[in-house]
């Protein structure tokens, strides 16, 4: 027997969360996540656990930076627009090699935008949206099942490498709700003893700072943390791949558009065109040698994404083979439709055109 | 005969490197005399911001770490809950600029207050953004001359400056907040035992304390070390009165 249960995406997340061991929350309401912080108002004060109603995303973040410091698991979560706002804290948090875990439930941008389903923040998250040389692990749900699964992977990557760690959720899958079981925790726990502060009793005091005065330390500061994103892509990787052993032409989608995708492909494998889809779930490392691999037998790719073609640029810098990559996407709204993403590839297998709408 | 000894909480083998006569050294040390004397070195965390109060680090021994500009309050709430969050008594406090605590930092500095956050925080006031250079900050005085009010602070070009602790003494979840200085042996006294007092409302967990610390910047305000302290007793502190301004 199952102990499924029907459940919204931002709830999965925060109780996949309390069942991660997070105890503490920092959050400023912003839709389409303020479930998950409405939820966690009442859970966590009866365990016993923090929560502060922060006065900004600012605030919140710090908050999360003092917090995973003394070695407490600890959430935060948002969403676009607002996500920018926690950028310089999460760029200390990436030099200060501090676990912060963040939800960004996507909205539409660029600026205030509007609380429509979109996958804008994409480069926000994969790039760094931050300054300075760093990079976060970014995971894409693309189920309420996978919204808690990944919740507690992101935890156990934020301990494991010490880095934050970005669960970049469609605001679709935020508010959807499926039928999920929220598992106990899988992951070990990580010893965070030899960092943590929480006083000098039996040791030397330490300091966790980003700013590094002598040249030569912090080189060497942010070549190390290089080696450590080189390891993460090494070892890291995660991708979905379906009915891709003979396929000729690709599709490439995250989050809940591979599912989409998928239906399309099915649609095409009727018609006796070999498809598939390749489907990116950890956003950072990018599963590049894979891509490149199944790009060796494919003709055409066809990356479809819920914005102007951010994925689009990790697609091109992974196939190294001839073939043709074609975008298919729509910034902003309802979700495109099967029959619409299929007219697009029906023109662009005939005519090998890109195409927006 | 030994007449000073180091503080404790003083890291051995540690360099100062504050400018000649600026009041930072001794705010630390009395900092660190506190926690030696609260008996709580093992179990402080320190939250050093971006200004010169983050050399902090260097030379207290106690666990730290450094704030984003401004941000000093909300990284103690997040320490100090996840603390309490694990049954620990441990204690957090914040040694901010004024330009930090008071101007970009403001919003985090004040709501903290107004939560109750049961956290220290103590703020240098030297009246100007010290590490950048000495431009003109929230507490720079009408008149003063910086390196962005070249012609003085005035009241209708650049408005007024705050007043930090009288401030915070407003807000409800504040039980302890003043201002010292530390221009002669009395109000060196005085800022210890106030100190003292912040550290020891944290502990007895009745909310916010507050201290904020009259200081002199020889090096921006082109005054010798002497020169800077006849500043603060002369005029800057009929500006800023040296007060306990809340004691609950
Ligand atoms: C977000 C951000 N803005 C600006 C700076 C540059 N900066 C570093 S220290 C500082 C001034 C600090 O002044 P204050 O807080 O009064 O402390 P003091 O140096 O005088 O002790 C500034 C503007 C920064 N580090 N981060």
């Amino acid at each position: 027997m199952t102990n499924k249960v029907l459940l919204k995406g931002n709830i999965a997340i925060a109780k996949a969360a309390l069942e991660s061991g997070c105890s503490c929350y920092f959050g400023y309401p912003i839709t389409p996540q303020s479930e998950i912080g409405e939820f966690l108002s009442s859970e966590m004060p009866k365990r016993g656990l923090g929560y502060v109603c922060a006065e900004s995303e600012i605030a919140a973040i710090n908050m999360a930076l003092g917090g995973t410091a003394t070695g407490t698991k600890v959430l935060v979560s948002s969403s676009s627009c607002a996500v920018a706002l926690m950028q310089e804290a999460l760029s200390y948090a990436a030099s200060d090699e501090l676990p912060i875990v963040l939800v960004n439930v996507m909205r539409a941008g660029p600026g205030q935008g509007y609380i429509y389903p979109s996958q804008g923040d994409y480069n926000q998250a994969v790039t760094g949206g931050g300054n300075g040389d760093y990079h976060t692990i970014v995971l894409s749900p693309a189920s309420v099942q996978e919204c808690a699964d990944f919740t507690q992977k992101a935890f156990y990557l934020a301990q494991k490498y010490r880095n934050p760690v970005i669960l970049l959720v469609d605001g679709l899958l935020g508010q959807m709700a499926e039928g999920v079981e929220i598992n106990t925790n899988p992951y070990q726990e990580i010893d965070n003893s030899s960092w943590r502060l929480d006083g000098n009793k039996d040791r030397t005091s330490r300091k966790i700072h980003s700013l590094e005065p002598n040249e030569t330390a912090l080189n060497k500061h942010i070549v190390e943390m290089h080696k450590k994103y080189r390891y993460i892509e090494e070892n890291e990787v995660q991708c979905e791949e379906y009915m891709l052993d003979d396929a000729d032409i690709i599709l490439t989608a995250f989050g809940s558009l591979s599912r989409h995708a998928k239906a399309v492909c099915n649609y095409y494998r009727e018609q006796g065109v070999k498809m598939g889809v390749f489907r990116p779930i950890t956003l950072y490392p990018f599963p590049k040698k894979r891509l490149s691999e199944l790009s060796l037998q494919a003709k055409q790719i066809i990356d479809i994404e819920m914005n102007m073609g951010q994925m689009l640029k990790d697609v091109q810098l992974s196939v190294l083979s001839n073939a043709q990559i074609s975008f298919v996407g729509k910034p902003v709204g309802s979700w495109l439709k099967k029959e619409e993403i299929i007219n697009i590839i029906d023109n662009i297998i005939k005519g090998g055109v890109n195409a927006g709408i | 005969m030994q007449v000073f000894n180091v503080p404790k909480s003083i890291k051995k083998d540690c360099t100062f490197t504050f400018c000649a006569g600026c009041d930072h050294g001794v705010a630390i040390k009395l900092v660190a005399q506190v926690i030696d004397e609260l008996n709580i070195q093992d179990r402080t965390l320190a939250i050093a911001s971006s200004g010169c109060s983050v050399l902090l680090y260097n030379v207290l021994d106690v666990d730290c770490i450094e704030s984003p500009h401004g941000r000093g309050c909300a990284v103690a709430t997040g320490a100090k809950r996840a603390f309490s969050a694990n049954g620990k008594d441990n204690i957090v406090f914040t040694y901010q600029g004024d330009g930090d605590f008071a101007s970009i930092g403001l919003a985090e500095s004040m709501h903290s207050a107004l939560r109750g956050e049961k956290i220290t925080a103590i703020c240098i006031n030297n009246t100007n953004y010290g590490m950048t250079g000495g431009q003109m900050g929230p507490t720079s005085v009408l008149n003063q001359v910086t390196t962005t009010s070249p012609m003085g602070r005035n009241e209708q070009y650049h408005g007024f400056p705050i007043k930090t602790a009288e401030q915070i003494a407003l807000c409800d979840g504040t039980c302890f907040s003043a201002r010292v200085a530390l221009y002669d042996y009395k109000n060196i006294i005085n800022a210890k035992s106030a100190i003292k007092k912040a550290f020891e409302y944290q502990i007895k967990g009745l909310g916010f304390s507050f201290v904020e610390i009259l200081s002199s910047c020889p090096t921006n305000w082109k005054l010798s070390p002497q020169d800077s302290h006849t500043r603060i007793k002369e005029e800057l502190s009929k500006i800023y009165p040296v007060k306990v301004f809340k004691e609950k």
